[in-house]
């Protein structure tokens, strides 16, 4: 039961049903494109799973490893090793990325982390995101440009180490260079131990983060499935002719 | 039963031994203090605030004339001095100095720092011309200070005397009877001094404190100043503070409640010459049903003077706060830069906070902005938290303190910033 499971969602915002059964198994140790056009419920299946508040889901269940965790708080699945890159990473003046990080990792380690122990972590990530140490002394994503606070979501991705990420449209907004340097972390952490789902819009990040499976996701539910070449048709013929073919084969 | 009287007056007067000059003095401000209504929510400026519960007419305590030694002190204060970088020390109990450590190299070089009944000994002169300049019977808890007040701290620094490391005042409450006691700060000419006040105590039956301070910069000076309370429950706390800047004169203020049930500050910058500068910083943290309320005034009466105040708070429970600040321009004040914001954090829907800010302007060739904010904490920075593993108290720990911290570093004292982030992680996890 090693995997990420998702199992006929249901779920709304504000009384408007956004996910209408999905269905989705990620397995750990390999990674998934989640691909879809704009408002599919892409970004809001990822919100959920990562627990946000605002949604309220009305059907069907999250498994982590077996183990359900629809009921579980956002910091509680976070602690199991689960991990939200965000589409908008949120601004927090006034707590240091440092300072964030390192009680982050306390909480999901369950222990103390010493200061030598957690430098040698971050200096690894920041080689690996080619990152200037400077960042870790300023504030959460305050001020930063679209690019860096991308970044600094795979900055946190490498420290915590989680089994299984979500990443949000970790690629969009950024230009080549950029997505080359997000793609090389969540490479870093590919491996048995750890499953991820890669969201986005469009087929480009793929090139750099070779995907094990591609799903596509269309009003709230996956309607088709395929190996990596799925991305590839899709952006050579366009979400409307998938949408087509569902609807012929509906 | 009378015991704010003038038999009262006349008796502290003479248990302290002070001359004639001071009796007279209390005898006026006590006439001030009798004719003087308590406040009510009538008054503009109390109108947040209920004092039917505060032990008003409390009977002041008496000196006991008691000494410690180091050993001896309260377990508060030396808890408090083990992590305070002051140089040089008072410590009071009640109305009593019990035990004082000044470096001997400054009073050498003419620092004087002992308490105001010592000082009207060795140096009557300078006491005499500077007490109740700043506080004296502006309301009828500064005039009921000035008639009743049973101890005090004084600080002299003479002309271009720089002190860097701070100077401190320890005042533990021991709760019952009334406490009134004041802080005179003199700055001769270019000298430069920290000072810092701290207000110490265990949870006590309701008590009434009163607390004055007041700074006299001569031109040129420069005062790093601290009014730190971190009382128990039952107190109630009514400080005022006024500081005269003159020609070129430099304040870097702080004034921080995190304790007591009722807490009221009573801050004044006067700006009287050019060239002078006050940075007035706040911070307050309520939980409970503690109410805090800060009036503050920037007062700015000459040209080419500058003030730049910050209060920041957060209350969370039932916990009120009050912010009614006024930037003040008098007609010669021309080139003025004021600048005042408040920003409040608001932790429970049954938390409140008022603000308040003012301008009023006299002069036309000025630069005043001011600015007040109060809202919840936000609920998608919580979420960002706590989808990396941190608690929802231990995310809202982090986002009080992110709240206060421009604040905090604007503390250019490192140890006593150590300490405010101390006590208000405490705060929060009550």
């Amino acid at each position: 039961m090693n995997q990420l499971e998702i199992r006929d969602l249901w779920a709304s915002i504000d009384g408007e049903t956004i996910l209408k059964g999905v269905n989705l198994v990620v397995p750990k140790g390999e990674v998934h494109a989640l691909m879809g056009p704009n408002g599919a419920g892409k970004s809001t299946l990822g919100k959920i799973l990562a627990g946000d508040p605002e949604y309220v889901v009305e059907k069907g269940d999250i498994l982590l490893d077996g183990e359900s965790i629809l009921e579980l708080s956002p910091d509680e699945r976070a602690r199991k090793g689960l991990f939200l890159a965000f589409q908008y990473p949120v601004e927090v003046p006034g707590v240091t990325i440092a300072n964030f990080l390192r009680l982050a990792l306390q909480a999901k380690l369950g222990r103390e982390v010493g200061v030598a122990e957690f430098w040698a972590k971050v200096k690894k990530a920041l080689e690996i995101l080619d990152w200037d140490e400077s960042y870790l002394s300023r504030y959460l994503n305050d001020g930063f440009s679209g690019g860096e606070k991308k970044r600094n979501e795979i900055l946190q991705l490498l420290v915590l180490e989680p089994s299984y990420a979500v990443l949000d449209e970790t690629d969009s907004g950024l230009d080549i260079d950029a997505l080359k340097v997000v793609a090389r972390g969540v490479n870093a952490m590919r491996g048995s131990g750890f499953g991820a789902l890669v969201i986005t819009h469009y087929q480009r990040i793929l090139n750099y983060i070779q995907p094990d499976k591609v799903h596509v996701m269309m009003d709230g539910r996956i309607v088709t499935s395929g190996g990596p070449e799925l991305a590839l048709e899709l952006e050579a013929k366009g979400y409307e002719w998938l949408r087509e073919r569902v609807k012929e084969g509906a | 039963m009378q015991v704010l009287d003038k038999t009262r007056v006349e008796a502290i007067s003479q248990a302290l031994g002070e001359p004639a000059w001071l009796l007279e003095k209390r005898l006026k401000a006590l006439e001030a203090f009798a004719k003087l209504p308590y406040p009510s929510k009538k008054d503009e400026n109390w109108r947040y605030t209920d004092l039917s519960e505060a032990p008003l007419e409390q009977e002041v305590e008496a000196p006991k004339g008691l000494r410690l030694s180091r050993d001896e002190l309260p377990e508060l204060v030396r808890r408090r001095l083990e992590k305070t970088d002051v140089s040089g020390f008072l410590v009071f109990v009640g109305p009593d100095l019990v035990h004082a450590e000044v470096p001997e190299e400054l009073s050498a070089k003419g620092l004087v720092f002992t308490s105001l009944t010592e000082a009207l000994k060795t140096h009557p002169a300078q006491v005499e011309s500077a007490l109740f300049q700043g506080v004296y019977t502006e309301d009828k808890f500064a005039a009921q200070n000035s008639a009743f007040f049973t101890h005090g701290a004084f600080l002299y620094v003479p002309a271009g005397l720089e002190v860097e490391k701070p100077l401190g005042v320890f005042k533990v409450l021991e709760g019952g009877k009334a406490s009134a006691g004041r802080s005179l700060i003199f700055l001769e000419d270019n000298a430069k001094a920290a000072y810092i006040e701290e207000y110490l105590s265990l949870d006590l039956p309701p008590t009434l404190h009163l607390s004055a301070t007041e700074m006299v910069l001569r031109p040129g000076a420069r005062l790093r100043h601290a009014h730190i309370q971190t009382f128990g429950q039952g107190v109630w706390h009514f400080h005022r503070q006024r500081a005269l800047l003159e020609r070129d004169a430099g304040l870097n203020d702080l004034v921080v409640n995190l304790g007591g049930a009722y807490a009221r500050s009573e801050v004044a910058s006067e700006l009287l010459g050019p060239g002078g500068e006050s940075e007035m910083l706040g911070l307050y943290f309520g939980h409970g049903q503690q109410h805090f309320d800060h009036y503050t005034l920037q007062h700015h009466v000459e040209h080419h003077t500058r003030s730049d105040l910050l209060y920041k708070g957060a209350v969370k429970d039932e916990a009120r706060a009050v912010f009614s600040g006024l930037i003040k321009l008098e007609r010669g004040a021309q080139k003025t830069d004021a600048y005042q914001a408040n920003r409040n954090l608001i932790l429970s829907p049954t938390a409140r906070v008022d603000s308040i800010p003012q301008l009023e302007i006299g002069a036309n060739d000025v630069r005043c902005t001011h600015g007040s904010t109060t809202a919840p904490v936000d609920e998608m920075q919580l979420f960002y938290l706590q989808s990396r593993g941190l608690s929802r108290s231990l995310a809202q720990e982090l986002l009080v303190k992110a709240h206060l911290a421009d604040v905090l570093n604007r503390i250019p004292l490192k140890a006593l910033r150590a300490h405010l982030e101390a006590v208000i992680e405490e705060k929060v996890r009550i």
